[in-house]
């Protein structure tokens, strides 16, 4: 029984011992160690192609040196993508719903990029502050403005997941309670209610998959750029 | 005595590889099959068959000699009763988020189950098939190497005609050279023969010549003047006789 809407988000436990190593972990049993096969069956056959076709698309825009980050950005993709939609299972415990763990992921890999950037070729890192084609005048402005957009960045990356998917999980719960409770007084309006929750799910399905490859995405765009 | 088995038999089965593990005393066989001390049942090429998209169907195997057909069914609905009569699982509005996500689950794996189940399927397919045109092309090369070979075959049986052929020929161009070299020795010969006959010729005439020559000229020498004279009177007095014979014809 929940009492309030927010209690979904709450870091599960059971017995005072924490569950979120089990909830963070519990995707890895999902994707199937490949074989020792030629040929294997559907489910290991689709996992391959789906993680070597990710790997290209995402490696493509990216020099040879970046290359070296295709695992990390794999397996960052898959284990966002399957918490994600897990998530969407009635009475899971989402773990990228925590700003925590979103900041944990954002943080460091910007740090990484920006300090590879940095260190190998800090004229080119520092040019990319000032954007090609600007007026004279506008440039000091300007070079503030991004030096502060490059500082936001992990920032907007941790934020921007946990947003979407807490506003999402919220919203869902939201008119799942409205459906619920005008069931027994306007059955007409709870059924179209239920519409809305049936749409919105569908969206919820579709926002856990595009969030998990938008962080990704962008990760690997601020490679592409310090590299 | 089994080494010396091995030492002798060594060189010859070297190359029979599959045939070398079941002759060669080892210990140990090496890429006849998947080395494991628990061996591990093949992977089933199909998944498991599932009956409503989500029981196996054992389960209803299972249960069936016991309570036939509706006994699952009745075992689902029974249980399902227990639970939200008893409050085991209470209704509330994750049951209609559930509800939704579980609807649109099941149209996603209804709609599109099969052409993923289908595109797996191919992505194995082209991997097999890339490796049966490799055996293909071997095997069609092969094939055409035998026909090829089967040709060379046919042709030496051919070569003993070929020999009679070269050997004619050979025979014929000897001859040839032969009856040449005959014919050319013939008028060689003839070509001398005709210039001692000319020559012989040539010296008879000569001869003959000078004769008639000596013989006129001792002719007209043995002519004296007397007898000149005497010749010619009496061509003188003929002319006249026959003069006068010739005036009385006219």
């Amino acid at each position: 029984m929940i009492l309030n809407f927010f209690d979904q988000f709450l870091s599960p436990s059971l017995l005072g011992i924490p569950l979120f190593a089990l909830a963070i972990s519990l995707p890895w049993l999902l994707f199937p160690t490949p074989t020792h096969r030629w040929l294997n069956n559907r489910l290991m056959t689709l996992q391959a192609w789906f993680i070597n076709r990710f790997a290209f698309q995402l490696m493509q825009p990216i020099n040879l040196k970046g290359h070296k980050w295709i695992m990390l950005f794999t397996a960052l993709m898959l284990f966002l993508i399957s918490i994600n939609l897990l998530g969407l299972l009635p009475y899971t415990f989402t773990p990228t719903t925590q700003l925590s763990l979103n900041m944990a992921f954002a943080l460091p890999l910007w740090l990484t990029t920006v300090l590879i950037g940095m260190l190998n070729q800090p004229t080119i890192a520092l040019g990319h502050l000032l954007p090609e084609g600007t007026p004279t005048p506008l440039i000091p402005i300007l070079i503030i403005i991004e030096t502060i957009s490059l500082f936001i960045r992990p920032l907007a990356l941790g934020v921007r997941l946990t947003a979407n998917l807490t506003a999402g999980h919220l919203l869902m719960q939201l008119i799942a309670t409205a459906a619920f409770v005008l069931i027994t007084m306007m059955p007409t309006v709870a059924a179209l209610t239920s519409m809305i929750l049936f749409l919105l799910t569908i969206l919820e399905v579709a926002v856990a998959m595009i969030q998990a490859y938008v962080f990704v995405l962008l990760l690997s765009l601020y490679l592409q750029e310090n590299v | 005595m089994l080494s010396r088995v091995v030492l002798a038999s060594a060189g010859a089965l070297k190359t029979s590889a599959p045939i070398t593990a079941s002759f060669l005393p080892v210990s140990k066989s090496f890429h006849i099959s998947c080395q494991s001390w628990t061996p591990v049942p093949p992977l089933p090429e199909e998944g498991g068959k599932v009956r409503h998209g989500l029981f196996p169907e054992e389960f209803f195997q299972f249960l069936y000699p016991k309570t036939g057909v509706t006994g699952p069914y009745m075992f689902g609905l029974g249980l399902s009763t227990y639970l939200l009569s008893k409050e085991i699982y209470v209704i509330n509005h994750e049951t209609f988020s559930a509800i939704s996500i579980g609807i649109v689950i099941l149209y996603a794996v209804k709609k599109f189950g099969k052409n993923v189940a289908e595109f797996a399927d191919k992505l194995n397919e082209a991997k097999v098939q890339k490796a049966q045109e490799v055996k293909d092309l071997a095997m069609s090369s092969l094939q055409e190497a035998i026909e090829a070979e089967k040709k060379e075959q046919w042709r030496t049986e051919g070569r003993v005609h070929l020999f009679d052929a070269k050997r004619n020929n050979v025979a014929m161009i000897l001859e040839t050279n032969y009856r040449e070299r005959l014919h050319m020795v013939y008028n060689e010969v003839k070509k001398r023969l005709d210039y001692q006959v000319g020559l012989q010729h040539l010296q008879r005439r000569l001869a003959q010549e000078h004769m008639v020559n000596w013989v006129e000229k001792s002719v007209i020498q043995s002519i004296t003047p007397q007898q000149e004279k005497e010749s010619i009177a009496k061509c003188i007095s003929d002319l006249k006789g026959l003069a006068k014979t010739a005036q009385a014809k006219v």
